[in-house]
């Protein structure tokens, strides 16, 4: 309580909090969503008993097969690894083009940047659709349309480390006279390695699990199999099917931490 | 030999800032030049243009026969070597290959790729090596040194270019006195024994009174004094010192009393 | 210069151990799996006449009529992401609270929490939208079933990455005031690891619009249908359409995300 009656300089006027309007906002979207596609959450409540029943036709994986998964399983991870090393080596050539601090001039610049935005933007599905048309099928339109795809998301990002490195190192070299690709080679990517490799093992690891899926277009086997093993109804292989997937995908994720560990 | 010869070099960044306005020197070649002056004078800016890493905005420079020109900086680069204030070392590299980058503008582009260099480079950077007394050392990754033994990797790096001149920013304020003076007496030691012309910017009195032949006093982009080390008494230096242009103030004093 | 004899800076003259390592390993694994790949160099070169041929189709006059259904399944596409990364970000929060080793209850919650998120991410979107096709039936929600189950392993992971490198002393200097446990995890850890949550959002919509794109293939709602078929049915009037609504919308969201970031920064 207080004992005297002060008079208390006002406050200045509490600033806006916009939080209120853009949380509203945004369930007001989440709602106007849910009705545009007619979700009805009560079929999926109602549904979930038969959910649970669906999943149970899983619990007893059939592993006849298993030394064909293993097989597919390979090609899968050797479609990722080719597909990486081709996006290692389309990034390491245009991303030094596209870093704003070493590319010779402006519309190389914007011409490299596109060019990679291009390859990020078109999914990597609709590359293999291509190149299943023009190749056949099999693992080779995948390598390509993973290759291209993730390119795009390598290019950039080395090129962002490009730019974030020291801009004094890159003018110590340059100031002994060296030309543009030698600042590149011994100021620009000695200096983000081991970023740059880390980058690199994430790619991998991402093309391990799109190769999977790859499958389904005829850019390779696993995921070709577990569409047909399904479409059959054949629950229990296709539980033995996604549990080759999720190991093996579990082994390299296991992997490439282990290895980004050892990088830093 | 190079002396160089600056004339009405100007210096006006896009937001209409001044660095430079109208400086004209003339750097005998193998001499020791300090260009003397308080922060925001304009040093750097004016070392910079020196092997064009800034473009004067009006005025030329030349360097020995050749002007600095955008067409010929590749030539005159390697020429002049620099030593900066923070080193700017490629960390994760050897302090050979570090010093060996100052044979680069000599190396093929094929061979540069590929991180290969000949026997004769290999030597060159191993006599600078010698030079900057860092042998031992020759194999570790640059970033593991010391400051003072980084600076003399980046010395060692300008040597190896064999240049005519060495530039060098502000390359103690990032070492404590002890070893800075020992850079300084490197620095000086090299320059003579090559006959390499050296421009170095310092802001410490001392060690401009103590190593150099000439000095430029700068003050807010001006030649305010270019002449002998000698000849820094307390009138120049609150000459090139002073702020605004008016009265001494206590703290310029203070200063000018221990320096 | 006169000698010409080359060689590398190392104390030996041949290249430095540790890169050379990781070239010869890579190059081995790469001639290695070079059969499991069909690597056909031949097959390749030969294909190139009918890549460009494919492109010269390409190069059509747009079905106008399809135009409309293009813009709503695009919409669709959209709408799906968005609701997707939405429900994920719901239960991500709290599941990211618990996978965090400095905001977990107990060390077991941690390490479940941890590993349940790791198998919810371990499969591709995609696999989960055939499983949840067959399930529930075709349509769109078995692709946000599947997006946001997926969505909610990335998330949960980044979110308790974010709240583990926040500074424990801001933690320590609520905690000295009596907050309880869950307002010591609203006040003192969120407005910490806030940018960072928004920085992963905006990653993760970025990833999902693209894969919420593909997953029409196996009937899970979105443009991934449209464009499939078109492939099957050589309708090359609508591919170029296709392709380019998904880069123009990948690419808007792109520079959107990026401005967005670039604010808050």
């Amino acid at each position: 309580m207080c004992a005297l009656e002060t008079v208390r300089p006002s406050l200045p006027g509490k600033p806006f909090n916009p939080t209120p309007v853009w949380l509203s906002g945004w369930l007001v979207v989440v709602w106007l969503i849910t009705v545009d596609l007619e979700l009805s959450f009560e079929t999926l409540f109602y549904g979930a008993q038969d959910i649970v029943e669906y999943f149970s036709r899983y619990s007893t994986p059939d592993f006849s097969n298993l030394s064909r998964y293993v097989e597919l399983m390979i090609q899968t991870l050797a479609t990722a690894l080719w597909g990486s090393a081709l996006a290692f080596i389309v990034a390491v050539l245009l991303s030094p083009l596209a870093a704003r601090n070493l590319t010779p001039n402006a519309t190389v610049y914007r011409i490299a940047r596109e060019v990679l935005n291009f390859m990020r933007a078109l999914p990597d599905l609709l590359l293999a659709l291509i190149f299943v048309a023009a190749l056949g099928l099999g693992p080779l339109p995948g390598v390509l349309a993973l290759g291209i795809h993730t390119a795009g998301f390598l290019g950039k990002f080395f090129s962002e480390s490009l730019e974030r490195a020291d801009a004094g190192v890159y003018e110590a070299v340059s100031a002994t006279g060296a030309s543009r690709l030698q600042v590149v080679m011994y100021a620009g990517w000695p200096s983000i390695l081991r970023e740059a490799l880390g980058y690199t093992l994430y790619i991998f690891d991402r093309n391990v699990r799109m190769a999977a899926v790859l499958g389904l277009v005829g850019a390779g086997g696993i995921g070709l199999a577990l569409h047909d093993t399904l479409r059959m109804f054949n629950y229990n292989e296709s539980a033995a099917l996604i549990i080759v997937i999720l190991i093996t995908i579990l082994l390299i994720d296991y992997l490439s931490t282990w290895l980004r560990g050892k990088l830093n | 030999m190079s002396k160089i010869i600056i004339r009405d070099v100007a210096k006006r960044y896009a937001n209409g800032f001044e660095a430079l306005k109208g400086v004209s020197a003339e750097i005998p070649a193998g001499s020791f030049t300090v260009i003397l002056g308080p922060s925001g004078a304009g040093k750097s800016t004016l070392l910079r243009t020196l092997n064009g890493l800034e473009i004067p905005t009006s005025g030329s420079v030349q360097i020995g026969e050749r002007p600095v020109t955008p067409a010929s900086l590749r030539e005159i680069r390697s020429q002049v070597g620099m030593v900066f204030q923070q080193f700017n070392l490629v960390d994760r590299l050897s302090v050979m290959t570090n010093v060996l980058t100052g044979r680069l503008s000599h190396r093929s582009w094929l061979g540069s790729l590929l991180y290969l260099f000949q026997r004769c480079d290999m030597d060159i950077a191993h006599d600078a090596l010698i030079r900057v007394g860092l042998t031992d050392k020759a194999w570790n990754r640059a970033d593991k040194l010391s400051g003072g033994q980084q600076q003399r990797v980046g010395i060692a790096r300008a040597l190896a270019q064999q240049p005519r001149v060495i530039l060098a920013d502000e390359p103690v304020a990032s070492l404590d006195p002890v070893t800075g003076e020992e850079i300084m007496g490197l620095l000086r030691e090299i320059c003579t024994r090559d006959g390499i012309t050296a421009v170095v910017n310092l802001h410490q009195i001392e060690l401009a009174k103590r190593f150099a032949d000439r000095v430029i006093g700068l003050n807010e982009g001006v030649v305010v004094y270019d002449g002998t080390a000698g000849g820094l008494d307390r009138a120049t230096l609150s000459r090139i010192y002073n702020r605004n242009g008016d009265q001494i103030d206590e703290q310029l004093e203070t200063m000018l009393a221990y320096a | 210069m006169s000698s010409s004899k080359l060689c590398w800076p190392t104390p030996n003259g041949l290249p430095a151990l540790g890169p050379s390592a990781i070239l010869a390993a890579s190059v081995l694994l790469l001639a290695i799996s070079a059969s499991a790949v069909e690597l056909d160099l031949v097959r390749l070169f030969t294909a190139i006449p009918r890549m460009l041929e494919f492109g010269s189709h390409l190069l059509v006059l747009p079905d106008w009529e399809y135009l409309p259904t293009l813009g709503v399944n695009m919409l669709q596409t959209i709408e799906m992401t968005f609701l997707a990364t939405s429900i994920a970000l719901v239960i991500s929060l709290p599941l990211g609270v618990l996978a965090a080793v400095n905001a977990s209850p107990h060390p077991a919650v941690f390490h479940a929490t941890r590993n349940v998120l790791t198998l919810m991410r371990a499969l591709p979107e995609l696999v989960w939208a055939l499983v949840f096709v067959s399930a529930v039936g075709l349509g769109p929600l078995p692709g946000i079933m599947a997006l946001s189950f997926v969505t909610v392993g990335f998330m949960g992971k980044f979110f308790a990455e974010s709240i583990e490198v926040i500074d424990p002393r801001q933690i320590e200097g609520v905690a000295a005031h009596g907050a309880g446990w869950l307002q010591l995890r609203t006040f003192a850890f969120f407005p910490q690891a806030f940018p960072d949550f928004v920085g992963t959002v905006m990653y993760i919509l970025d990833h999902n619009l693209r894969a919420a794109a593909i997953l029409g293939l196996v009937g899970a709602g979105g443009i991934g249908y449209d464009l499939v078929m078109a492939m099957r049915m050589f309708d090359y009037d609508r591919l170029l359409p296709i392709a380019l609504s998904i880069y123009v919308v990948v690419t808007v969201l792109d520079r959107m995300s990026d401005k967005f970031r670039r604010r808050l920064i």
